[in-house]
């Protein structure tokens, strides 16, 4: 009831017109983000970071939400229309979506994944709005112990789960971890890889990082290929945008499905939104009465992922605003976007900054009615994106990247670590690194290594703190599992 | 670049970061954990897994993307990863004393040559459009301080 009340008073705040028009704008950045290949969420909030010197919080955070949303949103136009996928989360999409296309049912396709994502999004967001508080008293329950095993978790789930080898995860990792150790140690004063340079002393920035990983990385990448230098074959804008009684039928159970997968799964260290999607597709696949048509173009196919990509957004926003846990990129952005504006997150934010997170949570039901709203009838303008030549595409996200760099402080030195950052995800993109891993070391490392320090303290520099106390040893027992459980399992197949 | 070559590439690296963590000075201050141990302690893991990958690699169980036929680079990749750095280098050099859209528009023409773009007028006036449009988005209307527009002071 109190949830509901502090909800009420969000209300009020997200429906000024203030807030109102920068969640507007956050969710037509979203989906434009989400539409156009080569940006995403993480990126986008990362390269606005900047303005957070001059707005407001509570502004800041609805549009950030809003572009989070949208890009959820977005990211299912390409996967229909062109086949390529705006973010990871709709691949599974471009599966049924654009088969969909192919048969003249582009319209059913994009109408099936708005309104799905709209119906999953505001489960997710209501489920956030009940869960939270629980999480929250569970999470005062937490000493620095048990914060600094779960951020062992959410680091070793990350890299055990996004990519396709556990190798390379953990040293995506391993560099973010040692990224996130340049600067001065603020408990000790002492310098540490900073090479002489005054320039390192505050550390590295998760703009610099986060945007030269992944703008600059990626328009490295294509252009190495040298493959990307015409718009793609876009599919026709074919079929009806209003559903018929039969696409109803067929939908609705796949949408709850997937707000209901997507959700919890989301909320997980490393979750994210691609193993609910995968999970959603296959869900559908045997539920379905019409399993011929998988494959061909089955509108449950596009339903259900879309679903569970959305109810994993608001999914992954309970472990950053009740724990201060970032469990995916765009959330590590988001908590540095919270440090800039020195709010602590975590079971405090409740607290300390109740009428902030309300409104945040109030306008991501909002967000998901002006999502439905811009999604279907400007399909149109979202398409015409798509038809921007790459070289002007590219010249125009570098220029943005810069700016957003360059705008933080006017440095030159952090324009060429923005080089240096996009070199790196060059090599890694070519040899199969994650990225996200990067990002949560380097967030999570200065914040792991604090608990870490309290932690040790408190126990008078008893290591065994961390094993005797019943959730910490939980935590890294899960953690252990994670790394060790595929190796022994594929011994076992053998 | 071969996935052997980032491993050594990895391993240099961890040998550079071994010798600044060995740069870390003692702390004065009496505590549980000194300045050195996380940072020692990561670089030690870093350069296990460096190691690991490096052993993998050199028994080709690495990826390169550049192998597969669908994926792999066109003629004149080093040209074309040289003009968009050449980007960046040009921007860091010009933006201190010619504004910021110039550096901008000559930056973005680069990026663009390494999309295969044409270096020309057409070119030109396509990237100071796109530079002048996000100078007044940011600067101006945002309030994101990127400099003058020109050298001239607005």
């Amino acid at each position: 009831m109190e949830a509901l009340d502090a909800l009420m008073g969000g209300f009020a705040s997200a429906l000024t017109p203030t807030t109102l028009l920068w969640g507007f704008v956050g969710c037509l950045v979203g989906t434009m983000v989400g539409v156009l290949p080569g940006l995403g969420p993480a990126l986008t909030i990362a390269l606005l970071l900047p303005l957070t010197y001059h707005v407001p919080a509570t502004s800041m955070f609805v549009m950030f939400a809003g572009i989070y949303y949208g890009a959820a949103y977005g990211g299912s136009t390409t996967s229909i229309l062109l086949n390529t996928p705006g973010e990871t989360a709709s691949v599974i999409t471009s599966l049924e979506g654009n088969k969909m296309a192919r048969q003249g049912r582009a319209g059913q396709a994009l109408a099936t994944a708005a309104i799905g994502s709209f119906v999953a999004g505001t489960i997710g967001t209501l489920a956030l709005t009940l869960v939270a508080p629980f999480v929250v008293e569970i999470a005062l329950a937490f000493g620095p112990a048990e914060y600094f095993s779960l951020m062992v978790l959410s680091l070793v789930a990350v890299s055990a789960v996004l990519g396709k080898s556990l190798l390379r995860g953990l040293i995506a990792l391993g560099l973010g971890l040692l990224i996130g150790m340049v600067g001065i140690d603020l408990q000790t004063g002492q310098m540490r890889f900073t090479f002489g340079q005054p320039e390192l002393l505050d550390g590295i920035e998760i703009t610099v990082a986060a945007v030269g990983l992944f703008a600059v990385g990626e328009a490295l990448y294509l252009s190495w290929q040298g493959r990307s230098t015409k718009p793609e074959a876009l599919m026709k804008l074919s079929g009806s945008l209003w559903l018929s009684a039969g696409d109803w039928a067929r939908s609705w159970k796949a949408w709850l499905r997937g707000a209901f997968l997507g959700f919890p799964i989301g909320a997980m260290p490393a979750g994210g939104a691609e193993l609910p999607t995968l999970l959603s597709y296959y869900t559908e696949k045997k539920l379905t009465k019409y399993p011929q048509e998988f494959g061909k173009g089955a509108i449950e196919g596009v339903a259900g992922p879309e679903a569970a990509n959305n109810a994993s957004a608001a999914g992954v926003l309970m472990p950053l605003l009740t724990l201060g846990i970032p469990t995916s990129a765009t959330a590590a952005v988001m908590l540095s976007a919270f440090e800039g504006y020195g709010i602590q997150t975590g079971p405090q934010l409740f607290t300390n900054n109740a009428a902030l997170v309300w409104t945040l949570i109030a306008s991501l039901y909002i967000g998901n009615v002006i999502l439905l709203i811009l999604n279907l009838p400007l399909v149109g303008l979202w398409v015409k994106l798509l038809k921007i030549p790459p070289p002007w595409l590219y010249a125009g996200i570098i220029i943005v990247s810069i700016i957003g760099v360059y705008g933080a402080g006017n440095s030159i030195f952090n324009v060429a670590l923005l080089f240096v950052f996009g070199l790196l995800g060059y090599l890694m993109r070519r040899f199969d690194f994650p990225a996200a891993p990067v990002l949560l070391g380097l967030i999570l490392s200065p914040m792991a290594e604090q608990s870490m320090r309290q932690a040790l303290t408190i126990s008078q520099g008893q290591w065994s703190t961390f094993v005797t106390r019943p959730i910490s040893a939980g935590l890294l027992a899960v953690s252990v599992l994670l790394l060790v459980a595929p190796a022994v399992l594929r011994a076992v197949r053998r | 670049m071969t996935p052997t070559r980032v491993g050594f590439l990895l391993i240099s690296l961890c040998l550079i970061a071994c010798w600044q963590v060995l740069n870390i000075p003692e702390s004065a201050i009496q505590m549980a954990v000194g300045p050195a141990l996380a940072p020692a302690s990561i670089v030690g893991l870093l350069l296990c897994l460096a190691f690991l990958y490096t052993l993998s690699a050199w028994r080709g169980r690495q990826v390169d993307e550049a192998s597969e036929p669908s994926q792999a680079a066109l003629p004149g990749a080093a040209y074309r990863m040289l003009a968009l750095l050449s980007g960046g280098v040009v921007f860091m050099g010009t933006v201190s004393f010619a504004g910021f859209v110039l550096p901008a528009t000559l930056c973005g023409m680069l990026i663009a040559r390494s999309f295969n773009a044409t270096l020309g007028l057409r070119s030109f006036l396509i990237c100071s459009c796109i530079s002048t449009g996000f100078w007044f988005l940011f600067n101006p209307m945002l309030g994101v301080g990127i400099g003058p527009a020109t050298p001239f002071g607005f």
